[in-house]
């Protein structure tokens, strides 16, 4: 999910990121408090990688796994995070080492983390090799589906020790969304445009976990492209006509200002969705591939199928009710336990998004 | 200087033209939705009879709000580039000089994105915020061309190479900025960023839009074409068209406005779209010679349609997803330029 940066971006942020490995001799100042055990994993993208146990000092270099970290109650192990890691609101108060895409190998090395986590697709090979030099284990993950998302989960808690937590983090996810499966798996899926940015138009290809997400939310992307982040004409949008426009926003009333904005624009007023302003909104935790992606999805399901919704609770209260009943098994409350005190509680709080998402702001 | 006789230049804009007209019928014919040639002829007949309404397909539709607007603003960004590249080429005596060595483009793209990064934070109404980004790369473009302009004078006097320097100098600047931009920014607006990098005719604009762009080409190439016969003596040497009675000053101060006005109109609605000015005029001088009263019109003519050919290229090279032009004008462009240059010193 990189963001194509222009070619001259890449050479001076990859000018700043060779200015900040150090040399072999320095390294040896910055190996941590020496491990009793090592343990080889193979990470997903396919680089054995021997990671010290316990692992006790995590820098999570990607709002997802910041996010899944918490989920998985280890907070108090993460040392440091990145700029864009705003979720929960917590993560903030973490020591930065700078965006993902860019971050100073000095900072991390100056927090002697006995891991780094990164995402294949939002961190670069370039800031592997350079905690390499320096002898700092980094496991990678590159999730393409929303079942991948699951396994992530549970393989990342397996490696930071706390097996059963994961187990039990993917197990509620799994089984909120087969309640959503339940509820409109026989219901005919509704053709939608997911807008990632509308001028010049970008959607997202069939092989991102955002288009998985889509289909779990009984709704399936009118553009088949290989590309991930494909930019598509708008005359195809034309043709194909999508039942509903999916915006992720950050900020609340974003969608909508945009929705109005290209209503007045004569390429767009023609696609009937716009005309009709019929969109969902629904916020930008589905870019990241973090256990909030399945409240994500459940919020584009009841937009898109609200009858669905409707039919079996009807009082909206006790729908609220059951949710957060739903949100809080006992299983889980451990996990969330440092959440408890939190006004909004995670992973539920869709009221506070202030920017960063996984697509590389 | 050979008499410029009226054929001749009708003769030659009205090849042109007739170019033009076809590359834009198959610009028409060629994109997401299949069009019959035959279905495209009946529907301009009814067009230009007056009788629009009677076409109500749905590919109708999108041919007249998408393809046709699309086409229509690459043959205003292609001409405007065009112009304006011959223009500085004149006026600098340089034949590098073009809007994107000036630093203009980039400073356009500048406006652009800071435009982006502030547009969440202003509530604006619905359709002054779709004009917002292109009126922040206009004032970005029109404030680099002042910076460049008085980076370039030298005891009052605008220096060629000083100009060009600061162009070039200006533009690394502002693309610095804009890196930097990009890469601390958290905001959700830096992915469309990329896009004003590389050029892109996908943006759909309201129809005023159009008629303001028209109206600035119209008027900026009718002053540059008044002083088409000065910048013929001005190739010479200026010491040479001083002594001709040219004001050489004046010449270079509106044309080089003018000039600016193009680039900026271009690339406020296009973004970054290369080698179009530097390119196009070149050819037309290799066909047509390099008599201002015959290049600048041949040059419009021939940038727009170098731009419209570009354009469909983009459009259905990856179909149905896009390519932004300005790759595809690189892609030409940079290599063609390159055998011109080898030609000339051979």
């Amino acid at each position: 999910m990189l963001p194509r940066l222009h070619p001259a971006a890449f050479a001076v942020l990859s000018v700043f990121s060779c200015a900040a490995v150090p040399s072999h001799a320095q390294s040896a100042t910055y190996s941590s408090t020496e491990p009793s055990a090592f343990r080889e994993v193979v990470d997903e993208t396919g680089r054995s990688v021997r990671i010290p146990q316990p692992v006790r000092r995590i820098v999570s270099l990607a709002p997802n796994l910041t996010e899944t970290i918490y989920a998985l109650g280890l907070q108090d192990r993460l040392v440091g995070d990145t700029d864009q890691c705003d979720y929960p609101p917590d993560a903030q108060k973490k020591a930065k080492v700078g965006g993902g895409i860019n971050p100073s190998v000095e900072v991390i090395a100056s927090l002697h983390p006995d891991l780094v986590l990164m995402t294949k697709s939002y961190n670069r090979l370039d800031t592997v090799h350079s905690l390499e030099e320096l002898k700092i284990s980094s496991y990678a993950t590159d999730p393409h589906t929303v079942v991948n998302i699951l396994s992530s989960v549970k393989t990342l808690a397996s490696i930071l020790g706390v097996p059963d937590t994961g187990v039990s983090v993917a197990d509620d996810m799994e089984k909120r969304l087969e309640d959503l499966q339940h509820r409109i798996a026989h219901l005919p899926p509704k053709r939608v445009l997911f807008v990632v940015w509308t001028q010049p138009l970008i959607s997202t290809g069939q092989h991102t976990f955002l288009a998985d997400a889509l289909r779990h939310a009984g709704a399936v992307s009118i553009v088949n492209s290989s590309q991930d982040w494909p930019q598509v004409n708008l005359e195809e949008v034309a043709k194909l006509q999508p039942d509903f426009l999916v915006f992720a926003e950050s900020q609340p009333g974003d969608a909508s200002r945009e929705v109005e904005k290209l209503a007045t624009l004569p390429g767009w007023k023609i696609i009937h969705a716009v005309r009709d302003r019929h969109y969902a909104v629904i916020s930008d935790a589905v870019n990241r591939p973090a256990p909030r992606i399945v409240s994500a999805i459940e919020e584009l399901a009841r937009q898109l199928h609200p009858k669905a919704f409707a039919e079996k609770p009807p009082d909206a209260n006790k729908e609220t009710k059951k949710e957060t009943e739903k949100e809080n098994p006992v299983s889980r409350r451990l996990a969330f336990a440092p959440f408890s005190m939190n006004p909004s509680p995670w992973p539920h709080g869709h009221t506070r998004f202030t920017g960063g998402c996984l697509c590389g702001r | 200087m050979r008499p410029l006789t009226f054929r001749k230049l009708f003769f030659q804009c009205f090849l042109l033209a007739v170019i033009l007209f076809f590359v834009v019928i198959l610009a028409l014919k060629f994109g997401a939705v299949p069009v019959s040639l035959y279905a495209l002829g009946r529907d301009l007949l009814r067009v230009l009879l007056g009788q629009s309404s009677q076409i109500s397909s749905d590919y109708g539709l999108i041919i007249q709000n998408i393809r046709f607007p699309r086409i229509l603003l690459g043959i205003i960004v292609g001409a405007s580039l065009s112009v304006a590249g011959t223009s500085f080429q004149a006026l600098l005596r340089n034949p590098l000089a073009d809007p994107y060595v000036l630093g203009v483009s980039s400073g356009a793209a500048l406006g652009a994105i800071l435009g982006l990064i502030a547009e969440p934070h202003l509530t604006l109404p619905p359709a002054l915020g779709a004009l917002l980004t292109p009126l922040c790369a206009f004032l970005g473009a029109a404030a680099t061309i002042t910076v460049v302009y008085f980076l370039g004078r030298r005891q009052g006097q605008i220096d060629s190479t000083t100009l060009l320097l600061g162009g070039v100098i200006t533009a690394s600047f502002l693309s610095a900025v804009i890196v930097f931009l990009m890469s601390t920014v958290n905001s959700s607006n830096t992915r469309g960023m990329v896009f004003w990098l590389m050029g892109n005719l996908s943006t759909s604009f309201q129809k005023s839009v159009y008629w303001f762009l028209a109206a600035g080409f119209l008027l900026a190439t009718a002053v540059i074409y008044a002083s088409a016969n000065d910048l013929n003596i001005l190739l010479s040497g200026e010491k040479e068209a001083m002594h001709l009675g040219v004001d050489v000053r004046r010449v270079r101060f509106v044309v080089y406005v003018a000039a600016s006005l193009l680039t900026g109109l271009a690339v406020s609605v296009s973004g970054a779209v290369g080698y179009v000015g530097l390119i196009v005029p070149h050819i037309m001088r290799l066909i047509f010679g390099s008599d201002h009263r015959t290049l600048l019109p041949t040059a419009a003519l021939g940038g727009a349609i170098a731009v419209v050919i570009a354009d469909t290229l983009a459009r259905i090279v990856v179909a149905p997803n896009e390519l932004a032009v300005g790759a595809v004008t690189a892609v030409v462009g940079a290599p063609l330029f390159i055998y011109l240059l080898r030609r000339r010193v051979a």
